[in-house]
């Protein structure tokens, strides 16, 4: 019994150790000195990587989300009668949750997933070293482009998914399903703010896009240089981002939308 | 005063501990000016650590590290980028960016460190890549070369700002014989040239002792042996003997320490 | 070559992104940017305003003319009062307009209906609308009901 306690107190300490450790990543990498000019061009790399890269798999999920949200919304408000709602459930839905957070997953498996193996693989080969020996910092060069990379897909990819999962419910409901056209997009304007449903989603995003590249980038930075070392970091990513959000997406939306 | 003239690294009392294990304890090293020497040793007794604790990677627990009276340990981290200016390092697995092409490699130094219009820091990548023989494959990436071009191109790199002070970690490991005679030509012909010191790190006798000017044996944490090739040879200590002559077993055992075999043996039957 | 197509890669995610914003705004949440700041306030006393919420529409003949932009209770008459803001371009209400809280479809969300009437005087801004109609509540009408029956 006592051992399984101690057994708790040292994960709970390595832990706390590790978020330690991860701040001062963070500080380091960003506030401590930053350089624009020389960012740029790595920015513009990393921003292909992590944002143009995770595209394909963005637009097909919302649109597939987008479609199912159609059909259900549909089968369950037909018996109200207010099917021609089925706009404004679809929207808002992912307006304010699913495409905030079912990007932030996705992008956690394809981009968060990535940036930890790579920085994983660039420490095994000592290529991070490398770099320490050249007289270049590490954490400027490599850590920082690809944290504000991610920072900044991830908002506009939340908001290409809200695009197109909403294009994905109006072709069913109004193709298919023989919605009007009209009281479809209409129902939809009148129930989304711009202000309270739209921007909130894209705060959520923000945060998402903070909170996962961080842990992707900290996990590749902080693990064991071995084979091993970086299937772990690279499973840790995901589970730990994806736990993040979720929790996170509990707590703005209680903030948000809870009228606390 | 007279050492340090004569010494660009002088290791005095020098003790360094990981996750609780000594892996230095209380060592005194000193690496002469312009020459190669030699750090052998048998696996695991903390070679590399000692090259990336005079690049100041990992602080020492106490003692001093002095590049040229400098002490590395105590050098602010903006200091620490200017002293390793004049230190080039050759990392083990070669380390080269897996994402710029072999020329960018070479020329990434020089650029960071430089402001050198591009059409000369293009020459200077070809000087370097002439000398380790390579001018040739510099628009290939790196994940199209072998194993012994790539410690080139990752040579090349490290020589590309005519360092002081060249490390290198392993460079004979996992190489063929016609790779590691390359590399071994390299090593003594550039120091030669270029006049820097140079620091090899190693556990193949045959190569390292051919091309060092003096060489320190390192085991359990301190120097057991130093002097030039010839002086080693003379050495009276099992140690010495048998890491020079590769002999399976002796002060070094062959077993990792264990409970007794017979016992052992009998107790899984209980 | 390499760095040119990404170059245009995040240019074209970049765009993207900027075009979802735009759809979202205009096409999503129907924000039409003149629809901020012009319009004229008046006001109309209901007895209950039932789940009348701020941003609630205001319609007349089920057409949108304008929104509930506060709700406050008078101490004086204690009363529920309804500030609204009409549209600019909709100035035909007459001073003996009524207003009527309605709700859209069985369990939809409650707004202002305005049917007008026969003046030829036209409400302004800071009017009040007298003729009022409250919201059904479903407590009430039930007690109404069944005191009619218990007094039968």
């Amino acid at each position: 019994m006592l051992d399984w306690v101690q057994s708790l107190g040292r994960v709970g300490l390595a832990r706390l150790a590790a978020f330690g450790r991860a701040g001062q990543l963070l500080v380091q990498a960003l506030v401590a000195r930053p350089d624009p000019v020389m960012m740029f061009p790595l920015l513009v790399k990393q921003l292909y990587f992590v944002g143009v890269l995770s595209l394909i798999i963005i637009v097909v999920s919302g649109g597939f989300i987008g479609m199912v949200l159609g059909l259900q919304g549909y089968t369950i408000l037909v018996d109200y009668g207010s099917e021609q709602a089925v706009g404004q459930m679809v929207a808002l839905s992912l307006v304010r949750e699913l495409a905030p957070v079912v990007t932030a997953l996705l992008f956690a498996g394809r981009a968060g997933s990535a940036l930890t193996a790579e920085i994983g693989l660039m420490k095994a080969t000592e290529q991070l070293a490398s770099l320490e020996m050249i007289g270049v910092d590490p954490l400027r060069r490599v850590i920082a482009p690809r944290f504000w990379a991610g920072f900044i897909s991830m908002p506009i990819l939340t908001m290409i998914f809200s695009v197109v999962g909403i294009w994905g419910g109006a072709i069913v409901a109004v193709e298919w399903l023989g919605i009007f056209d009209g009281s479809f997009w209409a129902n939809m304007q009148q129930a989304v703010d711009f202000r309270d449903d739209v921007l909130n989603g894209v705060i959520k995003s923000i945060v998402f896009g903070f909170v996962v590249t961080w842990i992707a980038v900290f996990e590749g930075y902080d693990c064991t240089p071995t084979s091993l070392g970086i299937s772990q970091a690279t499973t840790r990513t995901v589970v730990f981002s994806s736990l993040a959000v979720l929790g996170l997406d509990f707590i703005l939306t209680a903030l948000m939308f809870g009228e606390l | 005063m007279e050492s340090q003239t004569d010494n660009i690294i002088d290791i005095k009392g020098m003790t360094f501990s990981r996750s609780g294990r000594v892996i230095f304890d209380n060592i005194d090293l000193s690496i002469p000016r312009g020459r190669v020497t030699a750090i052998m040793g048998p696996s695991g007794t903390g070679k590399t650590t000692l090259l990336k604790l005079i690049g100041g990677q990992l602080p020492p627990d106490k003692g001093q590290i002095l590049l040229d009276g400098e002490n590395i340990p105590s050098l602010s981290r903006t200091e620490l980028f200017i002293a390793r200016e004049r230190m080039g390092m050759l990392f083990q697995s070669g380390a080269l960016f897996t994402d710029m092409s072999v020329f960018e490699n070479v020329a990434f130094p020089i650029q960071v460190h430089t402001d050198l219009p591009a059409d000369m820091i293009r020459d200077i990548v070809l000087m370097k890549l002439q000398a380790v023989g390579l001018r040739g494959a510099q628009h290939l990436m790196p994940s199209e070369l072998s194993g012994g071009m790539a410690r080139r191109v990752a040579l090349a790199r490290a020589i590309a700002l005519d360092p002081d002070i060249v490390m290198y970690d392993e460079p004979f490991t996992g190489q063929d014989p016609i790779a590691m005679g390359v590399l071994v030509n390299l090593i003594r012909r550039l120091n030669q040239a270029l006049g820097h010191t140079s620091i090899i790190v190693s556990h193949d006798i045959k190569e390292t002792l051919g091309i060092a000017d003096y060489v320190y044996v390192v085991a359990d944490g301190r120097v057991v042996a130093q002097g030039s090739p010839e002086d080693l040879a003379g050495v009276d200590s099992d140690k010495v003997r048998q890491f020079m002559q590769g002999l399976p077993d002796g002060p070094v055992p062959f077993h990792y320490p264990a409970p007794d075999y017979l016992q052992e043996l009998l107790q899984d039957i209980r | 070559m390499r760095m040119r197509t990404m170059e245009i890669g995040v240019g074209f995610l970049m765009l993207a992104g900027f075009l979802a914003l735009v759809v979202l705004a205009l096409n999503i949440s129907g924000l039409s940017l003149a629809d901020q700041g012009s319009g004229y306030k008046i006001y109309a006393r209901f007895e209950n305003i039932g789940g009348l919420t701020p941003r609630a529409k205001v319609a007349m003949s089920g057409v949108q003319i304008g929104e509930v932009t506060a709700i406050r209770l008078d101490p004086q008459m204690l009363m529920a009062e309804v500030e609204m803001k009409i549209r600019d371009e909709v100035n035909y209400l007459s001073t003996d307009s009524s207003a009527q809280i309605l709700t859209s479809g069985l369990l939809g969300e409650q707004y202002i209906g305005i049917t007008s009437g026969a003046e030829d005087e036209m409400l302004g801004e800071g009017d009040r609308i007298r003729d009022t109609q409250s919201a059904l509540v479903l407590e009430d009408l039930i007690g109404k009901f069944l005191f009619n029956k218990v007094s039968e």
